[in-house]
């Protein structure tokens, strides 16, 4: 499946669009995590444990992304966007969305 | 005795957290990121153009890079912070944590993308993030630059 965050995909011609799909999910790490970045808080440095939190937020919302995409039959997901809010102290969401479409590749006949 | 001791543990927290680890750990960062930066330049193109121009014929598709990273304050920098709210200004302190954020992601999406054999990024887009619930009143509030970046890869035309 091809996902971009541009509106076309270079090189291939968007035959069919199928609408919004999307995926979220809200993460938390467990409490030695949020004391360890405490601490970390006073040298500076990066806080690894929020890093990872975003990258496995990130990754389980693109995943439900795409099986939604699959469903209905799409074979590229374009134009997509994330966004994060605060659910509560200590946890992160993440919603990642696109569009569902189906693509050919150019001088493809269709 | 009491005070003593708070302002012992003070004046440790400025000095060895904040002065000596917190800019230390500035420096190397920085020092990697520009090492890291020259690496790519020339090679490696970086635009934020919507849509790419010069896309190699027969090339791979494009796939799009997600990197995100979280920068921590040390504790002087956040002292710092918290006098020049009182008098207002440029914080020259977090101004750095935010290009040390941004710039170290866009150099993780360029490497995960040279590693899968792509040699350009387009549409670069940055945004921040709200991890750990900080701007919805916690009560010790960390303070951090958390970005997520998202780009294209291309297989593209670079001289």
């Amino acid at each position: 499946m091809i996902i971009t965050n541009t509106e076309t995909i270079a090189g291939h011609e968007i035959v069919q669009v199928l609408g919004i799909v999307q995926g979220n999910t809200v993460r938390a790490k467990h409490a030695g995590r949020d004391i360890a970045a405490g601490l970390k808080n006073l040298v500076g440095g990066e806080l690894r444990g929020y890093t990872e939190l975003l990258t496995e937020s990130r990754r389980e919302a693109v995943e439900r992304m795409m099986a939604q995409a699959q469903q209905l039959g799409a074979n590229a997901v374009v134009n997509i966007r994330f966004t994060t809010s605060a659910v509560t102290a200590g946890a992160a969401e993440m919603y990642a969305y696109g569009t569902a479409v189906v693509a050919q590749p150019d001088g493809v006949a269709g | 005795m009491d005070t003593i001791i708070q302002i012992l543990i003070f004046l440790f927290l400025i000095g060895f957290c904040g002065l000596a680890c917190g800019r230390t750990l500035e420096k190397r960062h920085y020092r990697y990121i520009e090492q890291r930066e020259r690496q790519n330049q020339g090679k490696f193109l970086v635009t934020q153009l919507k849509s790419f121009p010069a896309l190699r014929p027969g090339g791979k598709a494009p796939k799009v890079m997600m990197s995100e990273v979280v920068i921590g304050s040390d504790y002087l920098k956040t002292w710092f912070s918290q006098w020049r709210n009182l008098f207002g200004g440029e914080m020259k302190s977090f101004r750095t944590l935010q290009d040390r954020a941004k710039r170290e992601a866009l150099l993780r999406m360029s490497e995960q993308a040279q590693s899968e054999g792509y040699n350009a990024l387009g549409n670069v887009r940055f945004s921040g993030a709200d991890v750990g619930g900080n701007t919805s009143g916690r009560k010790n509030k960390l303070h951090f630059a958390a970005i997520i970046a998202t780009a294209t890869a291309y297989d593209a035309n670079v001289s």
